[in-house]
């Protein structure tokens, strides 16, 4: 229903992640996540049985060349080509197996791995803006990359090692048939395994999540660094950013050694636990064997199969590991997953067609924190097609009323309508498809100029996208840049000057057309020439457009069909220009106080074109 | 909260600005699980609190921060390790002991059955059954020290690494950051240490063992019988060096287009991050979803053909190795029968070229965590490599304290040296004088202003403050003497007071209130209900923009500059503030240099000088009354803007 209002230009080569993550908050981190490995599950379970019939096939092989040695060798009763044949055969058998089954649960892994960053992604472009306040991007970058990835790991590798685990009962049953007295010898040393697991979890989880938790702090340390460079290196404080990274740093060092001591102290325990059982058996069964009580061949048949027991308790003690980390990292993930996006359709909401732009802030009551409100009481009615402009002094909650509008945030009390409709009861996209914020700090992504421009209509055609570039008088410019169109950004848009991305910013939201516009100081870095030959393409756009203008020029002022002065958050005083400086003295505080010396002439804006 | 050990700020990021200090009224501020984001989770209470409170007290660190890299000798493994030479020969030595104690096992095996139980000898047996019980021992023994000695090691030289990165990335200079994304700046200091420390901290030294299991094995094979070890060794290793041949140079491929794929995936997220309120006002969701899906697709294809060449090359060496032992069996099958061969050492022989081959199938993996290691390595010494185009000299001098006379010889400067922005310019300003620079979007004047404090050097000509060359003397003796209010302010995670006190942390308390005061900060300060303590980080929402601006300003008069340089510093702030901030400025610039680049003629007004630059010269010099009377480009602007901002009336004295 809402796509119109969300246009696509881009082919959708990957489709969507076919599992989720299991809703029920209190569930186990496992259990959340299985219905994302299930819905792998031909590939999964294929990879998983192919890696166990491989194990099977591959417990049979010293079995036949042990009987090739003792039959055709030794006994010399049967010709050695069969075996050779039976051998060549289940090595086979085993590789083609192997082969596609390893390949198999690769694949398996890299697509959970894919399904877990694309329903971040998709979780986080959700979230509302109060989250992002909040939360630094170097964490959720962490978050992101490093923790899925050791959840994608610990996924993927557990259940064939698990289903190497599972040979080992089959081992051992086998053995029991054959000498149970040298069965429970051979397996004396599992019930150990116990302890181990008791520990992991005592010790390693808690040094996983700290480890986990320290390295976002350094990416989080890195990433400020790296975004606010311009300050660091404006004041010299260089020295005191290597200071702060070398704070964050060491701890993170301390942890590593603190994390490989508990794995040094446990892991080389669980892995040895098959070779000392090697030992007893040598001991005990090498006792029997010279009592006679077992044979010698039985005792080779044992160690054999102890030999086959090695890796997967290698693999067993690496599993209980990572299987701490990976779930330390799920928590980690959960955390943005469960976060709730405050601004969210509402059940039943309808979408905001045909708008005709009457809004109307009743009563409005709201604050970025709990303890203080921006905005207080705030009411304010615009017709249709009517402009006003937003004067107030900085911080007195002009920006917060473009956020409220295209609800980046709900009013905690009153009621923002367009149309005579809240603005909590039509959905979203439809909501902000109508309205165009014109954000005062102008942010580029680093892509060419002609896809930043139709950045909120990827599919419009270049002439469009050079229409809209020509009203925000970026035509002439763009043009003379080596690519034109196609010049790519910089990071953020640093290549260009303020005024130019003020600019971009401009077209980017006349290409969407909306009938509502918000421009938030949005040509405060843009000579008065320059703004003037806007400001005459402005006109022309907002002809039929509700337009709120917040701004500090009188030129920008002179657009608006009235002026509504902002204080203390609420409006203290609308009216026009001249009203207002005769009857409203903040007005002309805020406004003029540079001309506190001199009185305004007649030229004001009434007469202005 | 846990984590008391720490130095500055909340210790686990951004807990301390959640939910926290927002209690009660609607569901707008709170986390959904009420806590912090991210806080220590409840299950984890006890554990992360026993390990914390082994954590030292840390010293307030005492490093030094210098343009001239301590180490300027090219990174390698070795360096990197700083080991002495008898660490090295330890750890070689406990690395042979282990792997020795791990081969030992078959072998006493082999000894207490052939010569103890077969040979009747009970003394025999259990000298060979205690052996093997000490051989686990000692395995596990030197297994551990093992560990927590690579660990130990990695773990510092991870330390000095991410030291030495950082460090190197506050030496580049700012064409560095405009040419290069953020995100993949972010990866060299987090994702290519990471795989470093991974290969230092297991991959050596299991490739090490590796190397060694062979050399054991093909030892002990040559022991039972040389001809059929040579047999087998001739027909065996050269398919496994042509397969190892294949995987490695597969590998290499498949593993540079996986890098070039993830770097994309975290450039792409990081952007989405940064720009996150811009793609929700313009709905792009949707679009930036399958955008991102398809460079995570990408990302996926590339990890799918690396996953076809690990399932190729893990089972075909199995299966030569299998190979190899059916060649034994026939080989040695036939010797048995000539009599030339014992059963026993067939036996030991076809059980021992398993063992060959175990270490070439782990090579998968140690190859990933070599290729890893090395692909990060290549990538950070080439940003080691990378000399800042704002250098210091080895013979550069502290600038003294200067009386602010900057002057402009014959500058010509381009961002890309063929394009060239400013074009011989001449200026000269004189101590203490305020000057502002208009001129039409994009003529210059930012550029000129970015000249001063040197975050590029001109590429013709010079800047010369108090007669030196900015070239000559240190960049922290010149920054430090100079103010710099960038357009987009820009604020640390932290609270109002230290982002006040940034620039000078030993600031008093006094001052950042003043400084407070002097922008007019005061009534916000004194509504927040904790004051200066108010947590505010990068884009941060809760203070408007103008706000913010005030923040820098303040954080600027706090560092009590001898020139300021305002990059049009003040256009966020109505017209109110920005007179306060003026007053503030005559006041705090009492014979200071200030360069002013504004767009609000108001400035230019109060300024001392006006200069004029377009297509980045210098068009016009002198007083605002001057230009105004020599009727030129000045006269011209200013009449436009007095029109459309201003009552003509009141400029017309």
């Amino acid at each position: 229903m809402t796509t119109i209002f969300e246009p696509v230009a881009e082919q959708e080569e990957f489709a969507e992640a076919r599992g989720h993550l299991h809703g029920r908050k209190d569930a186990s981190w496992l259990r959340r996540m299985m219905p994302v490995v299930m819905s792998h599950r031909a590939m999964f379970f294929t990879a998983v049985i192919g890696s166990f019939v491989a194990l099977v096939v591959q417990v049979q092989i010293p079995y036949v060349i042990g009987r090739a040695i003792d039959r055709s060798l030794v006994a010399k009763v049967t010709p050695l080509g069969g075996y050779i044949v039976i051998i060549a055969a289940l090595g086979a058998g085993r590789w083609i197996l192997n082969l596609t089954s390893r390949t198999l649960l690769l694949k398996t892994a890299y697509r959970i791995e894919y399904d877990l960053r694309t329903i971040i992604y998709q979780h986080l472009t959700r979230l509302s803006f109060s989250f992002f306040d909040r939360v630094q991007s170097g964490e959720l970058m962490a978050r992101s990359n490093s923790d899925v990835r050791s959840v994608q790991m610990f996924l993927a590798t557990a259940p064939v090692i698990l289903a190497q685990c599972a040979v080992a009962v089959v081992v051992f049953v086998q053995m029991l048939f054959v000498s149970p007295a040298l069965a429970l010898v051979a397996m004396s040393t599992m019930p150990l395994i116990a302890v181990f697991g008791v520990q992991v979890r005592k010790r390693l989880f808690p040094i996983s999540w700290l480890e986990q938790s320290l390295l976002a702090q350094v990416a989080t340390a890195a990433d400020e660094n790296i975004n606010g460079i311009r300050v660091v290196k404006g004041f010299a404080a260089e020295g005191q950013q290597v200071r702060r990274m070398y704070s964050v740093a060491r701890r993170a060092r301390w942890v590593v050694v603190q994390d490989a001591n508990i794995r040094a102290r446990w892991s080389p325990f669980l892995e040895n636990l098959p070779r000392l059982a090697q030992a007893l058996l040598l001991l005990v069964g090498g006792w029997m064997a010279y009592d006679g009580s077992v044979s010698v061949g039985t005792l080779v048949t044992f160690n054999a199969y102890i030999l086959m027991l090695q890796p997967p308790f290698r693999q067993l003690g690496l599993l209980l590991m990572i299987g701490q980390r990976a779930k330390a990292s799920a928590q980690r993930i959960f955390a943005i997953v469960d976060t709730e996006p405050e601004i969210r359709d509402r059940p039943g909401s309808i979408d905001l067609i045909d708008c005709r732009g009457e809004l109307e802030f009743d009563n409005v009551t709201f604050g970025y924190r709990r303890d203080t409100n921006v905005l207080e009481g705030f009411s304010l009615h615009l017709r249709p097609g009517e402009t006003i402009a937003l004067v107030g002094r900085s911080g007195s909650g002009k920006s917060t009323v473009g956020r409220l509008l295209a609800r980046f945030y709900d009013v905690d009390e009153g009621t923002v309508r367009v149309d005579g409709v809240d603005v909590r009861r039509v959905t979203v996209a439809s909501l902000r498809h109508h309205v165009g914020l014109v954000l005062d700090e102008p942010f580029l992504f680093s892509m060419s100029i002609r896809d930043n421009i139709a950045f909120g209509r990827p599919d419009a055609s270049l002439a469009d996208v050079i229409a809209a570039a020509t009203a925000a008088e970026a035509d002439g410019f763009v043009r003379e840049l080596e690519h034109g169109y196609d010049t790519i950004v910089g990071e953020r848009g640093y290549t260009l000057s303020g005024g130019q991305r003020q600019r971009i910013a401009i077209a980017r939201t006349l290409l969407v057309d909306p009938p509502i516009l918000v421009l938030d100081d949005a040509t405060s870095a843009i000579d008065a020439h320059i703004e003037q030959l806007i400001h005459g393409a402005l006109k022309e756009a907002m002809k039929n457009r509700t337009t709120i203008i917040i701004g500090h020029r009188v030129s920008t002022i002179r657009l608006a069909d009235r002026v509504a002065v902002l204080d203390g958050g609420r409006i203290v005083a609308t009216g026009t220009h001249t009203e207002l400086l005769a009857t409203e003295p903040l007005y002309g505080e805020i406004l003029a106080a540079v001309l506190a010396e001199g009185p305004l002439g007649e030229n004001d804006i009434e007469d202005a074109p | 909260m846990i984590g008391g050990a720490s130095s500055g700020g909340g210790v686990w990021g951004p807990a301390g600005l959640g939910g926290g200090s927002m209690s009660g009224g609607g569901s707008v501020k709170a986390t959904a699980d009420g806590k912090g984001f991210a806080e220590v989770p409840a299950e984890l209470h006890d554990g992360v609190a026993k390990i914390l409170a082994l954590e030292p007290e840390w010293e307030e660190p005492e490093l030094k921060f210098s343009h001239q890299p301590a180490d300027r000798r090219p990174l390698t493994v070795t360096r990197m390790l700083s080991m002495r030479r008898l660490a090295i020969i330890g750890m070689l030595l406990v690395l042979v002991v282990e792997t020795a104690s791990l081969q030992a096992g078959p072998y006493l095996i082999q000894v207490g059955l052939d010569r103890g139980v077969l040979g009747h000898d009970r003394s025999v047996l259990i000298t060979a059954g205690v052996a093997s019980f000490v051989a686990v021992i000692v395995t596990v023994l030197v297994s551990a020290l093992r560990g927590a000695w690579t660990g130990r090691i990695a773990a510092r030289a991870m330390f000095r690494l991410r030291l030495r990165v950082f460090a190197h990335l506050q030496r580049l200079s700012m064409d560095y950051y405009t040419n290069e994304k953020a995100g993949v700046i972010l990866t060299r200091m987090m994702s290519d240490i990471q795989a470093l420390q991974t290969l230092l901290q297991d991959g050596y030294a299991q490739f090490f063992m590796q190397f060694l299991t062979l050399l054991v094995v093909g030892g002990v094979l040559v022991h039972y019988n040389v001809e059929l070890a040579l047999i087998t060794l001739v027909l065996v290793v050269p398919a496994l060096v042509a397969l190892s041949a294949w995987f490695r140079s597969a590998s290499d491929r498949g593993y540079l287009s996986v890098r070039n794929a993830v770097a994309a995936v975290l450039g792409d997220l990081s952007e989405t991050l940064q720009g996150i309120r811009v793609v929700a006002a313009y709905n792009r969701q949707k679009q930036n979803v399958i955008h991102h899906r398809n460079v995570v697709g990408e990302y996926r294809q590339a990890n799918d053909y690396t996953a076809r060449i690990a399932g190729i090359y893990a089972p075909t060496t199995e299966f030569i190795g299998l190979v190899g032992q059916v060649l034994i069996l026939l080989i040695g099958g036939a010797m048995v029968r000539r009599g030339d061969l014992s059963v026993g050492v067939l036996t030991a022989f076809v059980l021992y070229i398993g063992a060959f081959f175990q270490p070439v199938q782990q090579l998968v993996q140690t190859y990933n965590m070599y290729q890893g290691g090395k692909a990060a390595m290549v990538k950070l010494r080439e940003l080691l490599d990378t000399d800042p185009t704002v250098g210091e000299g080895v013979d550069a001098y502290d600038l003294p304290q200067v009386a602010g006379e900057i002057v402009f010889e014959d500058v010509t400067f381009g961002y890309d040296p063929s394009r060239p922005v400013l074009h011989h310019v001449d200026l000269r300003l004189r101590a203490g004088e305020t000057v502002a620079f208009v001129g039409p979007t994009g003529a210059g004047k930012s550029t000129i202003a970015k000249l001063v404090p040197r975050f590029y050097d001109p590429t013709q000509g010079r800047v010369l403050i108090d007669g030196h060359d900015l070239r000559d003397v240190r960049l922290k003796s010149l920054r430090r003497q100079l103010g710099v209010v960038p357009q987009e302010p820009f604020l640390f995670a932290g609270s109002i007071r230290d982002n006040v006190k940034f620039a000078r942390p030993t600031a008093g308390d006094d001052e950042v209130q003043e400084a407070i005061d002097l922008v007019g900060l005061r009534e916000l300060v004194d509504s927040l209900p904790d004051g200066l303590d108010t947590a505010v980080h990068e884009r941060g929402v809760s203070l408007s923009a103008g706000e913010r601006q005030l923040i820098a300003l303040a954080r600027t008069f706090v560092a009590r500059p001898r020139v300021l340089v305002l990059d049009e510093a003040t256009s966020n702030l109505d017209l109110m503030s920005e007179r306060k901030v003026e007053a503030a400025l005559d006041r705090i610039l009492e014979g200071r240099t200030a360069i002013i680049v504004a767009h609000r003629l108001t400035t230019a007004m109060r300024a001392d000088r006006v200069i004029v630059i377009d297509e980045g010269r210098v068009v016009e010099d002198g007083t605002h009354a001057d230009l105004l009377q020599a009727n030129g480009p000045y006269a011209t602007m200013f009449k436009i803007w007095a029109e459309h901002s201003l009552d003509n009336s009141a400029y017309r004295d």
